[in-house]
């Protein structure tokens, strides 16, 4: 079917004809009143304490042995779990009592494309990410997650103290940007909705609780 | 198109008696002002504000360039480029990409757009199942109604309402809790995103220099609409364009704000296109249908700024008129101040004659909104062109006369004599009743300021 393109680029060259011409000069100041410290910890505490009002939380584990007892802890239902495969190849041995007690998948298990059906029947999903931004409690996640991560009830991201930035100003950079991809994600807080009197409601489509793990060793 | 805002002072009467419907808009909106305000605190609103509004300016003011920069981008990442003049192309557009993936069912997000050209009732009426898949699309969709608001559709209806509904087209149980009518809408529309074939959304900004499309929704169904089919439509309108990806850093920090009070809303997608070899999930074909609609015809004119909206909805929850009235009293899917505008200059003046006039020029809507708009000046300088245009012949009399009277004392002097041996006469008060029908007019002095100060009698 033939496109309306070179009408509606004529309608647009005629009215710029009049219209004043400038080119924007930005400010790369950050808006924020008080720009965040790049202590870890004092990210962290930024990042936890926004994620805990959206109703998400935040954990920071120093051995594999407390993320594994803390994936246990809190996978206690027997809907299974799907695991991305950078997080089984880097936290083997935390997850090995995980996958010996639950029913389990790996991302690699799926040969081409992930079966929709398959993925929604998982209560949860362990996933790594690209980033979290401390500013509003954001985990950023790419490429082959998104269907995991809306679908399951539960997220679990795990991930290195390193990847913990300040505010969004790191995140809409060039590094990001040609990081290559078909897309970007970011996920903050559990999904929610206040579209019936405005009273808020978690869990509407994607998860209802959201875990983001920070491994310090 | 005909659309049923010519009819606004019909429809406005309709709505204003409903006690019921006044008091869920004004618990709403006033909630979304507090949030709001609470929100720009840890923030620099001012400077977010003029930096939002010059990257908008700079973006409509380049149209033409960043367009191109982004259809180039789009399509080297894979993605479908269509450029639509009007409503009847950009739909006759996704039924053919519908009708060639054979599609059954297409889950649908959030998009004004969409509802603009009426995407929904066209592809059900084709035999295509589409479902709205946001909680307050959804119930609206059930209940054969339009959108009340921008980002919060269902704002008009209650919790029991809503439960009534849910009741008696989805089977569910009478029970009003929000939480539990929430995983109801959950369990049906999961099912939904498993069985279909194509996802529709809209999209927030487009971004040139990457070709990105961004998605900016809070429930995660847009997020699900773009990665549970094979293939995925974005519709939205050409204005959405911004140049660069570090350009978000300004937008992401005002919109959810500004709509809803969150410093960032629970999910942001940036859709670069189809899915690679190496990705496992996401459509294999995308589409991006831009649609122009009268936003062209905007360039270079005194109404060029209303371009630069981003949509966010802020201009409605400080509305007076709208807390009021109401989104459907507007007749348009683009209600409040902002829908005001651009009712009448997508669908034409007159489609909407009525809608600059239903503002009380406060001026709130300008002061939120995140980027820059005069929105009250802009309904002003809309009423007088539309005044200006429908003017009548004895109009034009009256006023020429009217601004020759007010020159000349003298002839002044006269008419004023004039209209005081009138005014006397009852048959004079029936020619005005339909100006007195709104307005109190005052009885009329026996004699003027001029003629008592001559006389003496003032002390
Ligand atoms: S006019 Fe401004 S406040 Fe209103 S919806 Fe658009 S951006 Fe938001």
């Amino acid at each position: 079917m033939e496109d309306d393109r070179e009408k509606i680029f004529g309608s647009i060259r005629r009215g710029l004809r009049q219209a004043e011409q400038t080119d924007a000069a930005r400010e790369n100041r950050s808006p924020l009143k008080e720009p965040l410290s790049a202590d870890f910890q004092i990210r962290f505490e930024k990042f936890n304490s926004e994620l805990v009002k959206l109703g998400g939380e935040a954990y920071v584990l120093d051995d594999f042995k407390g993320i594994s007892d803390f994936l246990l802890r809190h996978i206690t239902d027997d809907a299974g779990v799907f695991i991305y495969d950078e997080v089984s190849g880097i936290y083997d041995s935390a997850l090995s009592e995980l996958r010996s007690s639950r029913t389990y998948k790996l991302s690699t298990d799926f040969e081409n494309d992930y079966d929709k059906r398959d993925v929604a029947q998982f209560g949860s999903a362990i996933l790594p990410c690209a980033a979290c931004i401390a500013e509003t409690g954001t985990i950023v996640l790419r490429n082959s997650m998104r269907l995991p991560a809306a679908l399951a009830t539960r997220l679990f991201v795990i991930t290195e103290p390193v990847r913990l930035m300040a505010s969004l100003d790191g995140l809409f950079t060039d590094s990001f940007r040609d990081a290559g991809g078909s897309n970007l994600f970011l996920v903050t807080g559990p999904s929610r909705t206040a579209d019936i009197e405005k009273e808020l409601v978690t869990g509407v489509h994607g998860p209802k609780e959201v875990y983001v793990i920070f491994h310090k060793e | 198109m005909e659309i049923e805002a010519k009819h606004f002072k019909e429809l406005y009467k309709k709505q204003i008696v409903k006690d019921r419907l006044r008091s869920n808009l004004s618990k709403a909106t006033l909630q979304a002002v507090d949030s709001r305000e609470e929100s720009f605190k840890e923030v620099d609103f001012q400077f977010l504000r003029a930096q939002a509004k010059m990257i908008r300016e700079e973006s409509v003011s380049h149209l033409n360039e960043l367009l191109s920069e982004f259809e180039d981008q789009a399509r080297k990442n894979g993605c479908n480029i269509f450029y639509a003049q009007t409503p009847e192309k950009a739909r006759a557009y996704v039924l053919d990409v519908a009708v060639r993936n054979n599609v059954k069912l297409i889950v649908k997000s959030k998009s004004m757009v969409t509802e603009e050209i009426e995407l929904v009732p066209f592809l059900s009426e084709k035999g295509i199942e589409t479902v709205e898949t946001d909680l307050g699309e959804y119930i609206v969709q059930l209940a054969k109604e339009k959108p009340s608001h921008i980002t919060t559709p269902a704002i008009h209806k209650s919790r029991t309402e809503i439960a009534e509904l849910f009741h008696e087209k989805i089977g569910t149980e009478m029970n009003d809790d929000p939480k539990f009518l929430t995983a109801e809408a959950r369990r049906v529309l999961r099912e939904k995103f498993l069985a279909a074939d194509m996802g529709i959304s809209g999209a927030n900004f487009l971004i040139a220099e990457t070709g990105d499309a961004v998605i900016v929704e809070n429930e995660g169904n847009a997020r699900l609409s773009t990665s549970s089919t094979n293939v995925h439509v974005v519709v939205t309108g050409i204005e959405k364009v911004i140049p660069k990806f570090s350009d978000l850093r300004i937008f992401m920090r005002v919109l959810g704000r500004s709509s809803t009070g969150q410093k960032l809303t629970s999910y942001v997608s940036v859709l670069r296109g189809p899915r690679t070899e190496e990705e496992k999930d996401g459509p294999r074909e995308v589409h991006i249908v831009l649609l122009d609609n009268g936003r062209s015809s905007l360039l270079g004119t005194d109404h060029q700024e209303v371009l630069n909206c981003i949509r966010c909805g802020a201009c409605l929850n400080v509305c007076p008129v709208y807390r009021n009235i109401g989104g459907h009293a507007y007749g348009s899917v683009y209600p409040g101040p902002i829908g005001s505008l651009v009712t009448p200059m997508y669908f034409g003046e007159k489609n909407a004659p009525d809608l600059p006039f239903a503002s009380s020029l406060c001026g709130n809507c300008s002061e939120v909104c995140p980027v820059g708009i005069e929105i009250h000046h802009q309904l002003l300088s809309l009423r007088h062109e539309i005044v200006a245009a429908r003017k009548s012949r004895i109009e034009r009399f009256l006023f020429k006369n009217y601004r020759k009277t007010m020159l000349r004392p003298g002839r002044y002097q006269m008419i004023g004599r004039f209209a005081r041996a009138l005014s006397k006469f009852s048959v004079v008060r029936r020619i005005m009743k339909p100006w007195t029908d709104y307005r109190d007019i005052p009885e009329f002095p026996s004699q003027s300021f001029r003629e008592i100060y001559k006389s003496g009698k003032l002390n």
